[in-house]
């Protein structure tokens, strides 16, 4: 056999090994838990279960749907390349400021993302880029979500209070929510401050912005989230976007703090690389 | 020729997998094209935020003792996907590959862990 077909018949290999679906793809070994926290539904391969009446309550965790092509959403709503934000010129002003390390351009030393320099709060929608499950925990009077990341909390209130006319400006913003028929859960969220950006890309919003979030429990093991942003300083036209989750019943949310080491690079040694003609300086 | 073959095909298989990114900062710092690959000893397991690290030594072609650090990704994660801070120990032998920085220093990015075992170890929960 030529040595190219062997390249290539090995190369096929490889891939082939390869599954699609991001989180999983180190295959079988000592650490895997049996069965670990996968929905009921892909356990027994099963026809899913239908969402319960309003009700969100659990953890749930992003994931797209297989064979999706959705790279992006690690760091922002559309493709970038393809799809990206209408922005207006003050918009566009401020992502000109923005120097990304979520999106690869910029490393931990010369970035000015809010959050990886200051441990500022996300924000919302941006909360939703970090690759951790939250948990909806429902009350009578309000809904919670409670974010495994810095243990960011969003209260929504569904006491059928209007949002705010003038409200103050916060990081998570101040929500209200209600159902739309009996699975659908509609959040608007207005009262931000400035001082965080809209995803990881560095797009910008300001006080004006609101965010409507439409969570639809699609089967008892599924969540999508259509997410509007409108905010008339920054954003040309509203920017839409979708976002998908599984409900995790196995897990429970853990710490992860970003305070402390967080800030610190330099103990990471993989967080300080420097040109070497920098370093000489 | 053998060598060179299992070389190119790893390191296409590593960055066709490379998707996740870090949850917390992105990795402008990593040369993200050249897939290294070490068996080495490990020195020390942190099992902290904002991600877990591997310090280990590996022996290079002069014989000689280099101190390597690794970078995985988040404990939460890590411990949904059965690890705890006791999965590795000092004095194991382990073989890792991943992306080194691109401006030098011995640091990875850790995409393949084979254990002391010989099993390749989940950095992802499911």
């Amino acid at each position: 056999m030529r040595k190219g077909s062997v390249n290539w018949i090995l190369a096929a290999l490889v891939l082939a090994a390869i599954p699609c679906a991001s989180y999983a793809q180190y295959g079988a070994g000592k650490a895997i838990p049996p069965t670990g926290g996968k929905p009921a539904t892909e356990k027994a391969n099963a026809a899913p279960a239908p969402a319960p009446v309003h009700d969100l309550s659990g953890v749930w965790m992003m994931r797209n749907p297989p064979g999706s092509d959705r790279g992006y959403t690690n760091y922002t709503y559309t493709d970038p390349k393809t799809d990206p934000p209408a922005m207006t010129a003050w918009g566009e002003e401020k992502f000109k400021e923005a120097k990304d390390s979520n999106g690869g351009n910029y490393t931990l030393d010369k970035t000015n993302d809010p959050v990886l320099t200051r441990c500022y709060p996300p924000g919302t929608p941006r909360v939703y880029f970090h690759p951790y499950p939250f948990e909806f925990v429902q009350g009578k009077k309000f809904m919670l979500m409670v974010f495994e990341y810095d243990h960011t909390l969003r209260r929504i209130y569904t006491d059928g209070r209007p949002l705010p006319a003038d409200p103050d400006p916060s990081w998570m913003g101040y929500s209200v929510g209600h159902w739309e028929g009996n699975t659908t859960f509609v959040v608007d969220t207005v009262g931000f401050n400035e001082k965080t950006w809209l995803d990881r890309l560095g797009h910008a919003h300001s006080e004006q912005l609101h965010v409507t979030e439409r969570f639809r429990r699609v089967d008892r093991d599924h969540l999508q989230l259509d997410i509007t942003m409108v905010d008339p300083k920054a954003l040309a036209k509203p920017w839409t976007t979708t976002f998908y989750y599984e409900n995790r019943p196995e897990w429970e949310l853990g710490e992860i703090s970003c305070s402390g080491d967080y800030l610190d690079f330099n103990k990471f040694e993989s967080f300080s690389f420097k040109k070497k003609d920098d370093a000489a300086k | 020729m053998k060598a060179k073959l299992f070389a190119v095909v790893g390191t296409l298989a590593l960055v066709i997998v490379a998707v996740p990114v870090f949850a917390h900062h992105g990795t402008a710092a990593y040369d993200t094209q050249n897939a290294l690959t070490f068996k080495g000893t490990v020195t020390e397991f942190r099992f902290i935020n904002p991600h877990c690290q591997i310090y280990f030594d590996v022996k290079n072609d002069k014989g000689e003792v280099e101190h390597w650090q690794g970078e995985l990704t988040a404990p939460n994660k890590l411990a949904r996907a059965g690890w705890t801070k006791h999965s590795l120990n000092p004095g194991d032998q382990i073989t890792v590959s991943g992306f080194s920085g691109k401006y030098g220093g011995h640091s990875l990015w850790i995409r393949k862990l084979i254990a002391p075992d010989g099993q390749s170890m989940q950095l992802f929960e499911d």
